[in-house]
């Protein structure tokens, strides 16, 4: 399989402490990667060293969807979007005095064009765009159940509810790379289960996913390959089978005697 | 189909503002002109404060920068025309130019810078020659378009009117563009706007520039209106008269920009009416609006934070969500839903 994602000997440090240490790994075309490792344990800067919001401190991240490669560790994040990686935040990072629908159309901002000229004149080709723009958003609500809340505020949505707004903020950019950072979390039983089959439909779909998760059940039911971060050194990569006998892995994350 | 309350508001408030000048006497004509620059300059700032998350103590600055482009070109024997129509993007490059390292500030910070700026702008334009120093720019000709010349109070009424029109329109629309949800996007998270490919740096200089060249084309017609420009015609205290009525109007809505505009003019239009009264001291209009500025601030971020046209539009909002429950369902109006979020 061809990969889509290769970072080079990456670190990064805060303050003196590597958050993320020397890491190198490969994300094929169309996979989905998990990233375990206890807190602290870089992941989360992993991911934004992937988005553009850090920049590395040494080390390369090179992009390359259709084989068309490019480093892109110098770009702005917006710059990211464009070439078609989104990310879905830990928190809900959700925008304010928006509708639902309006936040997800937000995500649609990486893959159109018109500015400010043609916005302010009305012109025919931005009406075209802004339609084709909202029955998307509609659409990827659709898709993360939240059609019903279109046209309510987004800040007024329950938590598991904002996680999944994020999730079709990014699936409405249309994305070829999704980083998604713990959107499990603080979800219920039935929440979780309905993020699981979505991504499962968008694994079959070829979509490539990275995927930040605690929970070892649903790491090993979603992805096909597993890196494991520790201190901010990738330590392992592996199926999930093989990393679940990996005496590193156990020793670091999982602890001793888990078997 | 019975017209949305929507619609029924903006016809009404369109049909005064068209009908007030021939109602008003020649002295509140001239308050009434003066009030409609004020309000296309609120309306850029509000755009800014409320989209864009920005404040500018300054942009009385870009006002000023349009009367006196307006002003050079006209008393350097040039077509009137053009002198209008440069003050806008004068005043926009201007903006451009100085909002590169200035829009790298934030919150206070950037307050204080643009209030910089207008003390900058002012020092230099007051020592001058070709500005005219101190005395500024006297005998600017009136405005002529096309063989018609703007030469009574009522016609520089109706070339506000449309200005501020035109002003409202693109306003409007941008917010309802992609760039505007961007806009909206960033002033709450620039993380997530700049993960969603919204430009964060650019587009706060675009909404920066876009209120400076609002605020120019003001300034243009001021120069026209009034006939002559110095430093004197744009204080600080201006800026920060600016920056009340946003706030008083509530930011970010065009309606908030008229309504802070037209509370604010007629409040110190009263108060002027007092300070001058015999027996006042000479600075008592100067301490009296900034007196008022202050308490009127108070109350507003006190009782109504989100500023009068959003709280009224709140409670209407709550009173008819009472009155008919059934109506509530969030479906019932898709297509509108952008119009109904935006101002």
């Amino acid at each position: 399989m061809s990969a889509v994602l290769r970072i080079e000997s990456v670190s990064r440090a805060f303050g003196g402490v590597y958050a993320v240490r020397d890491v190198s790994l490969t994300v094929a075309e169309g996979e989905t990667r998990a990233v375990i490792g206890p807190n602290g344990a870089g992941k989360s800067t992993l991911f934004n060293l992937i988005s553009g919001h850090l920049v590395p401190d040494a080390g390369t991240v090179s992009y390359g969807p259709r084989g068309q490669w490019r480093r892109i560790d110098g770009l702005p994040p917006h710059a990211r979007a464009r070439l078609g990686i989104a990310i879905v935040f830990q928190g809900a990072r959700l925008f304010g005095g928006m509708t639902a629908l309006e936040n997800v159309m937000v995500g649609a901002h990486a893959r159109t064009r018109h500015g400010f000229l043609a916005g302010a004149l009305r012109l025919p080709g931005q009406r075209r765009e802004e339609a084709e723009i909202r029955a998307d958003a509609l659409a990827a609500l659709e898709r993360v159940g939240l059609r019903e809340w279109a046209h309510r505020a987004a800040d007024v949505l329950p938590l598991g509810q904002q996680r999944s707004l994020q999730v079709a903020r990014a699936l409405c950019a249309r994305p070829r790379l999704l980083l998604l950072d713990e959107p499990a979390s603080g979800l219920r039983a039935a929440e979780r289960e309905a993020l699981a089959q979505l991504i499962e439909g968008l694994r079959e779909e070829g979509l490539t996913t990275m995927l930040i998760e605690h929970d070892v059940a649903f790491v090993a039911r979603l992805a096909d390959r597993v890196s494991v971060l520790d201190l901010g050194a990738h330590i392992a990569e592996g199926t999930p089978e093989e990393i679940r006998a990996d005496e590193a892995v156990l020793t670091a994350y999982l602890g001793e005697g888990v078997s | 189909m019975k017209p949305s309350p929507r619609v029924l508001v903006a016809a009404a408030v369109c049909a005064a503002a068209l009908a007030a000048p021939l109602l008003l006497s020649e002295a509140q004509v001239s308050v009434y002109v003066l009030l409609l620059l004020a309000a296309c300059v609120v309306t850029g700032l509000s755009m800014l404060m409320g989209y864009a998350g920005q404040v500018s103590l300054g942009q009385a600055s870009f006002f000023m920068v349009g009367g006196y482009t307006a002003a050079l070109i006209t008393t350097h024997g040039r077509p009137s025309w053009l002198g209008l129509a440069a003050a806008p993007l004068v005043a926009a490059a201007l903006a451009a130019l100085i909002g590169v390292p200035l829009l790298r500030l934030r919150g206070h910070q950037l307050a204080f810078a643009t209030l910089a700026v207008q003390l900058i702008l002012l020092n230099l334009v007051g020592q001058q020659e070709w500005t005219g120093g101190d005395i500024g720019l006297q005998g600017v000709p009136r405005l002529e378009i096309a063989g018609y010349e703007f030469a009574t109070d009522l016609s520089y009424a109706y070339l506000a009117l449309a200005a501020l029109g035109l002003i409202a329109l693109i306003t409007r629309n941008i917010v309802a563009s992609r760039p505007g949800r961007g806009l909206r996007a960033l002033a709450t998270s620039e993380v997530a706007a700049a993960s969603s490919g919204v430009p964060v740096a650019t587009y706060k200089l675009a909404v920066f520039s876009l209120s400076a060249g609002f605020a120019g084309l003001a300034g243009g017609i001021y120069a026209f209106y009034i006939g002559y420009v110095a430093p004197g015609s744009f204080p600080v205290l201006l800026s920060f008269e600016y920056v009340v009525m946003v706030v008083v109007g509530g930011a970010g809505t065009v309606y908030g920009a008229l309504a802070g505009a037209t509370v604010i003019t007629l409040l110190l239009q009263l108060l002027n009416n007092v300070g001058t009264m015999e027996g006042m001291p000479a600075a008592a209009p100067t301490v009296l609006s900034y007196a008022v500025y202050g308490l009127l601030l108070i109350l507003i971020v006190l009782f109504m934070p989100r500023g009068l046209v959003p709280s009224a539009t709140g409670w209407w909002e709550r009173r008819a969500a009472r009155g008919a429950p059934a109506s509530d369902e969030p479906d019932a109006a898709p297509v509108r839903d952008l119009a109904r979020t935006s101002p």
